[in-house]
């Protein structure tokens, strides 16, 4: 089941009445079933994973914080992780490390003995592992105290709304919520539904129109010429952002409905001056995880390295970032392209800031401008190869980029008019958001008029313009 | 050392870091409080720290410190 599904336009509604049905101490209870129920419904057998990684999870939490000695506690926290990136590492490399083994071999006229091994991937496995390594490393940590109750470690591990693509919560936001019980609050209910409008908005009508025409000419890169790849890279992260960002506001608006304060996914990110600026807004709750467990250690690690530590532990972030991504050279350069951006940004930071300073450039619009812009092109380019999805498409659109100019692919042009008329209402919004925070308020106006304009004005859009036989979540695969 | 004299070097290390000379520090500051207190400068920060006060963090002692108070009571347990 997934949100734009027809399913799901049942199944939540049921479950928001249940929940607050159901007697406030055994609503986590509600929500376990739930959640169990919604991933039966995607592939029944995957369930078994996310209740083995919740076991997991659970008890060597609890022993790792009974345990008095260092020596052990330390050796029981390296086989919590281990238990918990193994189901991961198996389904999502497993079977590209054997190819790759197997091809190198029979360069050499070696035999690899094992067949060519290919896995379905449990949907959502990236992200319920994250939650459930951030959880074993948190109580490792000191930082919140294990759970008792296995139950309760099962609900954050699988809670529907966030099990497919995140936000990718903390035990430390979530555990206190499942343990105290909720009262049914009408703003956070509205507001929940709000949230969930505007994301099925970015979903449907966004992200799924400029899908067709970003996926007519990435799925065919050799017919195509240089101008119509360079449209559909520079339309590709709009793509993504109204795809995962409308995802994200679905989970998080469902959550709030159900009484949960979830953490942002996004804030404007496409008004980023830099790309320092770009990585504080975009897929949020991956970046605040990998900042907490794999950079802040890191660059702790190369302290005195001064600048040049901070500079390795965010390459290697960055590269895992990408090998998180995808088992492939083209994600690896996808990330590394990030880390690398990141690090130079990082080495001129001081005297990129005594510029500014002397020209006074901090508060001039055009300057702004010119840093929205730059951020954009170099997330762009990047995201060339995360789109191609190899490293050998990705060079042949950049070659074709620089050497084959030609007419613009058209195909249908309703599809153009829709996706540009979309993208502009969901930048506008974006850009009164971040620049006029106070003003043009359309869901939250003080005019019932204008809220309920509002919210049929975007109802219509969907039902208009919205891509009803469209594939999955682009953040599915991860 | 007194906790002003810890604060005052604190500062110091602070005006460094962040290339502010005017920089004030208080008990309640948090990154929020700052410009360009990041990620990227918090671990510059910290770095500079132990080389003022001669002294070397744990790294679960880093999610400990939520602000400059924090901060200072962390290096006062340590001299």
């Amino acid at each position: 089941m997934v949100f734009t599904s027809f399913n799901f336009l049942i199944f939540f509604p049921l479950v928001l009445a249940l929940y607050w049905l159901t007697p406030a101490r055994y609503r986590y209870i509600t929500l376990l079933v739930a959640s169990c129920y919604f991933y039966i419904n995607i592939k029944p057998v995957f369930v078994f994973l996310i209740l083995g990684i919740s076991v997991i999870a659970w008890v060597l939490a609890l022993l790792v914080s009974k345990t008095e000695n260092e020596k052990k506690k330390k050796a029981l926290f390296i086989l919590n992780i281990a238990a918990l990136l193994l189901p991961l590492f198996f389904f999502k490399y497993f079977g590209a490390i054997n190819n790759t083994l197997a091809a190198l071999l029979a360069e050499n006229n070696l035999r690899w003995p094992l067949p060519e091994i290919r896995y379905l991937l449990p949907v959502g496995i990236s992200f319920y592992t994250f939650m459930a390594l951030g959880y074993a490393i948190d109580v490792y940590n000191e930082d919140i105290e294990p759970e008792k109750n296995p139950a309760l470690v099962s609900v954050f591990i699988s809670f529907f709304p966030l099990i497919l693509s995140g936000p990718i919560e903390r035990a430390g936001n979530m555990l206190p919520q499942f343990r105290k019980a909720q009262s049914p609050n009408y703003d956070m209910i509205v507001k929940g539904m709000r949230l969930i409008l505007w994301g099925y908005f970015m979903k449907l009508v966004v992200a799924d129109r400029l899908g067709i025409y970003v996926d007519s000419i990435y799925n065919h890169i050799p017919e195509h010429n240089g101008t119509s790849i360079l449209f559909a890279s520079i339309l590709y992260p709009f793509q993504l952002y109204a795809d995962l960002g409308g995802y994200s506001l679905i989970a998080i608006g469902c959550s709030n409905a159900l009484g949960f304060n979830i953490v942002p996914n996004f804030n404007k990110p496409f008004f980023a001056p830099s790309m320092a600026e770009f990585w504080r807004r975009w897929h949020m709750s991956l970046i605040t995880w990998l900042t907490d467990y794999v950079y802040t250690p890191l660059s702790f690690l190369f302290r005195k390295l001064k600048i040049w530590g901070i500079v390795i532990a965010l390459l290697f972030t960055f590269l895992l970032s990408g090998i998180w991504h995808g088992a492939s050279l083209a994600f690896v350069a996808w990330g590394l392209l990030q880390g690398i951006f990141l690090s130079i940004e990082a080495l001129l930071n001081k005297k990129k800031a005594a510029f500014e300073k002397r020209h006074n450039l901090d508060r001039k619009s055009w300057y702004l401008t010119a840093g929205i812009i730059i951020t954009f092109i170099l997330f762009a380019s990047s995201m060339v190869f995360s789109r191609a999805g190899s490293l050998d498409v990705a060079l042949t659109a950049y070659r074709k980029i620089f050497t084959e100019p030609g007419k613009l692919f058209i195909g249908s042009p309703s599809t153009i008019i829709y996706f540009t008329c979309s993208l502009l209402i969901l930048l506008l919004k974006d850009f009164i958001d971040e620049f006029y925070p106070e003003k043009f308020k359309m869901f939250e106006h003080q005019s019932s008029l204008v809220r309920i304009a509002s919210v049929s004005m975007v109802i219509i859009l969907i039902l208009l313009i919205g891509v009803f036989d469209s594939s999955q979540f682009i953040y599915f695969q991860f | 050392m007194e906790e002003k004299d810890v604060h005052d070097k604190l500062e110091t290390s602070f005006r460094k870091v962040f290339n502010n000379n005017s920089l004030a520090i208080e008990r309640s500051m948090t990154a929020n409080d700052i410009e360009k207190w990041d990620s990227l400068t918090h671990m510059l920060l910290i770095s500079e720290i132990e080389d003022s006060f001669e002294i070397r963090f744990k790294l679960k002692e880093l999610n400990k410190m939520k602000n400059v108070g924090d901060m200072i009571d962390m290096i006062i347990t340590k001299l």
